[in-house]
């Protein structure tokens, strides 16, 4: 068992966060085994954050070996995260992913990604989802980060 | 019809490179059509948007 990377403090942080989980999440992982650095970090990261809560659940795919399920989801990266809902059985992609190991800053944005996907709603004012249903092509956003 | 991409600047230089990130946050829309630099509001982020939707 490698040692764990979220201490207890903040375990019992996001565990109060996740009082708010409404409907259930899926996180779907996709890593490599060649050329990155933050996989397994980034593995482990998201298996601690799923264990915490039972409305969420974790799907581990190789970006290579699964690559049907990468282009299903518009994956083209490692370590690539698709924070889904979840629907029974049923996944339902919402197009919100992130690329690279969700640490530092992007940690707390990572816990409210699950919590926005749990909510089921965007949280965006009425304009900007009057024109955004309307769009007749594909809007793909990029936003880039650091941890710090 | 939408996919928000969050990305880690320093683990894809070459993407960050191609759409000149230099700070944090900036946001790439449809591969470079558009750009929004910083933490900005919503309306402003929209009003971009719709500009380079448009193009």
């Amino acid at each position: 068992m490698p040692e764990k990377l979220l201490n207890d403090l903040i375990i019992g942080q996001i565990r109060e966060a996740f009082t708010n989980l409404k409907e259930p999440v899926v996180i779907l992982f996709f890593g490599s085994r060649e050329n990155c650095d933050y996989c397994d970090d980034t593995r482990q990261l998201l298996d601690e954050v799923v264990a915490i809560d039972e409305k969420l659940t974790l799907n581990m795919y190789d970006i290579d070996t699964d690559h049907e399920v990468a282009k299903l989801y518009h994956v083209d990266k490692t370590p690539g995260i698709v924070i889904a809902a979840k629907n029974g059985d049923q996944i339902i992609d919402l197009g919100i992913q992130y690329s690279g190991i969700p640490s530092g800053h992007e940690f707390s944005t990572l816990i409210q990604d699950i919590l926005l996907v749990s909510g089921r709603d965007s949280g965006l004012n009425p304009q900007s989802r009057e024109y955004l249903k309307n769009l007749q092509k594909l809007l793909h956003l990029q936003v880039f980060v650091t941890p710090t | 019809m939408i996919r928000a991409e969050g990305v880690e600047a320093m683990e894809f230089p070459e993407l960050s490179d191609r759409y000149g990130v230099s700070g944090v946050p900036q946001t790439t829309i449809n591969d470079g059509t558009g750009t929004v630099v910083g933490a900005v509001p919503e309306q402003n982020l929209l009003a971009e948007i719709m500009r380079a939707v448009a193009k």
